[in-house]
């Protein structure tokens, strides 16, 4: 008799991923536990939101598999796939003509059948979720029109309302100021020590890497390199060789997480 | 909330007060003007009840009027519908069939059966199987310019590069369609005219079957997938993430799109910039996409389509003018105001 560990909520095995002959992701492993917020970090082009993108069905791995609670995503149904893992995308389309409302709204989409039409039960819950990111005031002006950050306020609004167990975000603090940055961050940190999501994020800002993550997966040309807790992984030697920049790490003098001091003018 | 149900319960107040308007003046004017008295008494006889109208007039008002009405009423709904539906897939707010080249590849399959099958001296053919034949036809032709303009268009979908792509596709099919026309005969002017210009002269009883049943058929099918459709508009990525199968329903919606535009052809040749216009409005009024946009599309663009064919008919007086010659005229003044909000929003 076997004992049975619970399985992760998503495991990466061995995949590669390839485009125009080019190999941008190879042999990738890694696996997230449930309840965890999961960092990946990596100079530009080091394929982190290719990896992304494999994870949430735009990208098909040419080889290995993406296991979600077991099940290989590649064989689920996008519409199954919608309803387990939700993303914020980088950067925004134009959402052509789409109100702050109509967009939070494409969220349900996953969840309804042909034909099935939003109750009043579903627009009390759109109302909420708007309220939550205080877009209320917002919710009629066209998305197209909205400044970055909104958007992506929007875009979290949106994904909370999918309900979903693992959110994939692609730089989510982008196009954010310090006070929002830290907002959606705490906002999202929040849900995860509540236990109801789990979340892998990209980042370029390495300290609010260590400050939010559990865990830190090095992505350097296509290929992990370290993975392990913030303090494990973010450490002077690791910058400077996969970043190629100097720097100072010691401890943030309030938390217990690393705090990286770049030489801005020195090395 | 209230506003928008108080917007929507006008705009269809105003629909409903359109239609019957557009039912009306429909039916009585024409080549034989129709007083509306007597359109009064067609009503009581045709209930059961016997009034004094003669049988003349009643015979153009059941016979040429009402089949031409509803013809003209369904090649607007379904335009405006495949216009939409265009929109939407493509993510394309200028897109149109027939500026898509949908309409041209249409009309030139229908012609190229109706050549190839007079040209076979298919006499033993009966009107219903050659019907069917041309609605094939042109439906092979719609479909091959929808996949021949999503070709050309290349991945990304960028706006100008479709619409160019459609505009040739669509020139190069017309250019195909004069010249089979020619071939079968040198004085095919008329025939020309109805095929890149459109006409509901052709309405009979016999062939509305298949308009009607295609139209509801597509109305149904885009209500359903209204959600999925709308969630397109998000961009391919998101929509994936949203669990949107997004290649699958760009290609199953162009070619139900193409399907009810290659009918449409089939029975009233080709006619622009509907389905261009009418989402645009409709977009306007309600300013939110409900279940009710797709309807409202197909409601006032078959209202819409059906003055068009009034003024077709009372314009000049002894004459008609062909369709597209009317809604191009507005169809591209519109066009114009949508490009130069585009550009001032960039």
């Amino acid at each position: 008799m076997t004992i049975e560990h619970q399985a992760p909520l998503l495991q990466v095995n061995n995949i590669s991923w390839s485009a125009e002959k080019r190999c941008i992701l190879q042999n990738i492993q890694f696996s997230i536990e449930q309840g965890k917020f999961v960092g990946l970090i990596g100079p530009n082009g080091a394929g982190k939101s290719s990896l992304m993108r494999c994870l949430y069905g735009v990208n098909r791995p040419g080889r290995g598999q993406i296991l979600f609670r077991g099940k290989d995503i590649w064989r689920c149904s996008a519409k199954e796939n919608a309803r387990k893992i939700a993303v914020i995308l980088q950067e925004q389309s134009e959402h052509l003509g789409l109100s702050v409302y109509e967009v939070v709204a494409l969220a349900l989409t996953p969840h309804k059948k042909l034909f099935e039409w939003d109750s009043a039960e579903d627009h009390q819950r759109i109302l909420e979720v708007l309220q939550e990111q205080d877009l209320l005031p917002f919710k009629d002006r066209l998305f197209a029109y909205l400044s970055g950050g909104e958007k992506q306020r929007v875009m979290l609004a949106r994904a909370m309302l999918q309900g979903p167990e693992l959110l994939i975000m692609d730089e989510p603090t982008n196009h954010l100021d310090v006070h929002y940055q830290l907002e959606v961050l705490q906002k999202v940190k929040r849900e995860v020590r509540a236990g109801r999501l789990t979340v892998l994020a990209s980042f370029h800002d390495l300290n609010l890497a260590a400050a939010f993550c559990d865990q830190i997966i090095v992505l350097q040309k296509g290929r992990i390199t370290v993975h392990g807790s913030p303090a494990e992984v973010l450490t002077e030697t690791m910058i400077s060789e996969v970043f190629q920049t100097c720097a100072w790490v010691d401890q943030h003098p309030l938390d217990k997480h690393p705090r990286i001091t770049y030489g801005y003018h020195h090395g | 909330m209230a506003i928008i149900m108080a917007k929507q319960t006008l705009l269809y107040l105003l629909i409903s007060v359109l239609a019957i308007l557009s039912v009306i003046c429909s039916l009585s004017f024409g080549a034989i003007d129709i007083s509306f008295n007597t359109l009064i008494k067609w009503l009581l006889q045709s209930i059961g009840f016997s009034t004094d109208i003669e049988l003349i007039e009643a015979r153009i008002i059941e016979e040429l009027r009402l089949p031409r009405l509803i013809l003209a009423f369904l090649a607007g709904a379904g335009l405006s519908l495949a216009g939409a539906v265009l929109q939407m897939v493509t993510r394309n707010p200028l897109a149109d069939p027939y500026l898509f080249g949908i309409s041209s590849g249409a009309s030139f399959g229908a012609v190229l059966i109706i050549a190839l099958l007079s040209g076979y001296g298919a006499v033993w053919l009966d009107q219903d199987l050659m019907q069917l034949g041309i609605t094939g036809g042109a439906f092979i032709g719609s479909a091959l310019s929808v996949l021949l303009v999503l070709a050309f268009a290349g991945n990304g979908l960028q706006i100008e590069r479709m619409l160019l792509a459609g505009v040739a596709v669509s020139f190069m099919f017309a250019a195909a369609t004069s010249l089979v026309l020619y071939q079968i005969d040198a004085q095919a002017v008329s025939a020309l005219l109805f095929w890149t210009m459109g006409s509901f002269t052709r309405a009979n009883w016999d062939n509305l079957g298949m308009p009607v049943f295609i139209v509801l058929l597509c109305l149904t099918l885009f209500l359903g997938f209204s959600r999925q459709m709308r969630t397109a508009l998000a961009g391919d990525e998101n929509a994936r993430s949203l669990g949107v199968e997004i290649h699958r329903l760009r290609i199953s919606m162009l070619l139900l799109s193409s399907l009810m535009t290659a009918v449409l052809v089939a029975n009233s040749g080709g006619i622009g910039f509907v389905g261009l216009m009418i989402p645009h409005i409709i977009r306007r009024v309600l300013q939110r996409f409900s279940r009710f946009f797709f309807f409202s599309c197909a409601l006032f663009g078959g209202c819409f389509m059906v003055w068009i064919d009034v003024l077709a008919r009372t314009l000049m007086d002894d004459q008609e003018l062909p369709i597209g010659i009317i809604t191009a005229a507005i169809g591209s003044f519109f066009f114009l105001v949508v490009l130069r909000q585009r550009t001032r929003r960039i």
